[in-house]
């Protein structure tokens, strides 16, 4: 079995998602249109282009259960789309910003949605029966753009990581939609909007997520390095990583020990944690011995050297391909199985190439990467 | 990314680790990501143009050699690179503000070439999410340390040619007088 998948399927992807039983998926090419994409066989099937938007598409989330997209954008929009009659249709979204929405992500009982914008406000969407619209409540409090959101497995807690330099979370329970308040560690009381955690990151917090028991947070900054905060207790204690190479822009719990980050770098990194002590695995996208060996020979080096001459004028041999099979940032990651241990997830980059990676045919062909 | 100057070690190859750090520098700098405005609505600026918000904005950064210098300013969607080429006597002095106005006037083509350079600069690049998005990052540092490796050369070169047409216009002119 192969280790992992590679379809390119734009000039440049900014964001994916896919259905409940993994037979679409929905990308948006860096462009204010999403593109549903139907796997058929091996490859990608172009299905439909929505076209609501006007400005680029920054986030797209699908519901599984309750097959809904929503997508928004930097036009201070947001809409979720239902299929019906083979066809989707937008529903109106009142997201109450005035500047660009950031990310969007859908709870995890799929009954609200939470939009980051840079109007320093995150706002959490949920249904009107009698309006047939989503209406928003805004959890401010924060003092720049927010740039990622995560749900707690419990349906009312909400982590935000903007550009001020911090992580926190919020509670988004909203007596309407929630039924029942859940007993967190964060106390029994919990107010809509208000702050129960804040901790600090010495960059911009790109990536933000829960792990899928929710007693821990991972926040990666723009420093290069990496957060788990246990928040079985408090208050927390926060381990750092600091990475070898460039920032990390997305992270996903494989299970409670495994996380992978992916970023700039353009490899998905695996970190585990050993009793609690968080650390840098290793790299996901690997050549294996013999390939790299077959790679270089004097000939091969000597004609590579003359035909960029003749071409370019270029005095050295400079490969223009990375090593990596990502050729540019990877924005994005997703979860394709679902359970206690993610065996497979995919990748988006702004390559334009989707890349399905499959974790027992990784840990077979690599020693290392064992997931636990 | 503390703000600072840094020499490099001294040694054979001093220009090598001069490149080599501004190489580093760059590819950290480089990781930039599409950022709507936050002053304006429905608006993409690059935000190290604007400088509407200090937290968008990353420590500046210089990195000199002697008389050379480089200065790196970051931010969360844009780069400016401002370079100030080594200058030995008047007439690279002079010959580097005609090369540099000659660039300048061609910034369309060359994409990521401001048309102004920043004061205290002979020449400075701005890259944005958009060029990182359509081209490999690894290739724009490339482009950017070659092109100050040819700028030394190439106004040597012009300097060393400059004087060798003076010495054969002055020999002709002075011969009319042997």
């Amino acid at each position: 079995m192969s280790t992992s998948e590679i379809d390119h399927l734009a000039n440049c992807i900014t964001t994916h998602a896919w259905n409940g039983d993994r037979s679409k998926v929905a990308i948006s090419p860096n462009s204010n249109e999403v593109m549903i994409y139907t796997k058929k066989g091996n490859t990608f099937e172009l299905e439909q282009i929505l076209q609501e938007h006007d400005q680029v598409i920054t986030s797209i989330d699908w519901a599984p259960k309750t097959n809904r997209i929503v997508t928004a954008s930097q036009d201070r929009n947001a809409f979720v789309w239902n299929y019906e009659k083979n066809e989707w249709k937008p529903t109106l979204v009142i997201l109450r910003i005035n500047r660009a929405a950031t990310y969007v992500k859908w709870s995890p009982l799929e009954n609200k949605f939470a939009v980051a914008s840079g109007a320093k406000c995150v706002s959490v969407c949920y249904f009107e029966e009698d309006s047939n619209w989503w209406i928003s409540k805004h959890i401010k409090k924060h003092k720049s753009t927010v740039l990622k959101v995560d749900w707690h497995p419990n349906n009312c807690l909400l982590v935000t990581g903007s550009s001020d330099f911090k992580c926190r979370v919020f509670s988004a329970h909203i007596k309407v939609v929630d039924k029942e308040l859940p007993r967190t560690v964060f106390g029994d009381k919990l107010v809509f909007g208000e702050p129960l955690l804040e901790m600090n990151a010495s960059g911009w917090v790109h990536g933000v997520k829960w792990s899928p028991s929710g007693n821990l947070i991972a926040f990666a900054s723009h420093d290069s390095s990496l957060c788990i905060a246990n928040v079985s207790n408090l208050p927390p204690t926060i381990q750092k990583v600091n990475l070898r190479g460039l920032p990390i822009r997305d992270l996903l719990f494989l299970s409670e020990n495994s996380l992978v980050g992916v970023g700039e770098d353009c490899n998905p990194l695996l970190f585990q944690s050993e009793g609690g002590n968080w650390a840098f695995v290793s790299e996901i996208d690997k050549k294996s011995e013999q390939a790299a060996a077959s790679g270089d020979s004097a000939a091969g080096n000597a004609r590579k050297l003359f035909a960029s001459k003749v071409t370019l004028g270029a005095e050295s041999v400079t490969d223009t391909k990375l090593e990596t099979q990502h050729q540019n940032c990877i924005t994005s990651i997703r979860a394709l199985t679902a359970g206690a241990v993610v065996s497979d997830f995919s990748t988006v980059g702004l390559d334009g190439n989707l890349i399905v990676w499959h974790t027992k045919a990784l840990e077979a062909k690599f020693k290392e990467l064992k997931i636990k | 990314m503390a703000s600072g100057s840094a020499a490099p070690a001294g040694g054979g190859g001093k220009q090598r680790n001069y490149l080599n750090c501004i190489r580093a520098t760059l590819t950290a700098a480089m990781c930039l990501e599409n950022f709507g405005s936050q002053q304006v609505e429905r608006h993409n600026k690059p935000e190290v143009e604007v400088k509407g918000n200090k937290e968008l904005l990353l420590n500046p950064i210089i990195i000199a050699r002697n008389k050379e210098k480089v200065l790196i300013e970051g931010s969360i969607n844009s780069l400016r690179v401002s370079v100030s080429i080594k200058k030995s006597d008047e007439i690279e002095v002079v010959l580097a503000k005609r090369f540099m106005r000659f660039l300048t006037q061609r910034a369309e083509n060359f994409v990521i070439l401001r048309r102004k350079p920043i004061e205290g600069y002979d020449i400075s690049f701005l890259v944005t999410n958009t060029h990182t998005e359509k081209m490999y990052k690894h290739k724009l540092v490339d482009f950017i340390i070659q092109f100050m490796e040819d700028i030394d050369k190439e106004i040597s070169d012009i300097r060393l040619s400059v004087n060798a047409r003076a010495r054969v216009v002055a020999q002709e002119y002075l011969r009319e007088y042997q």
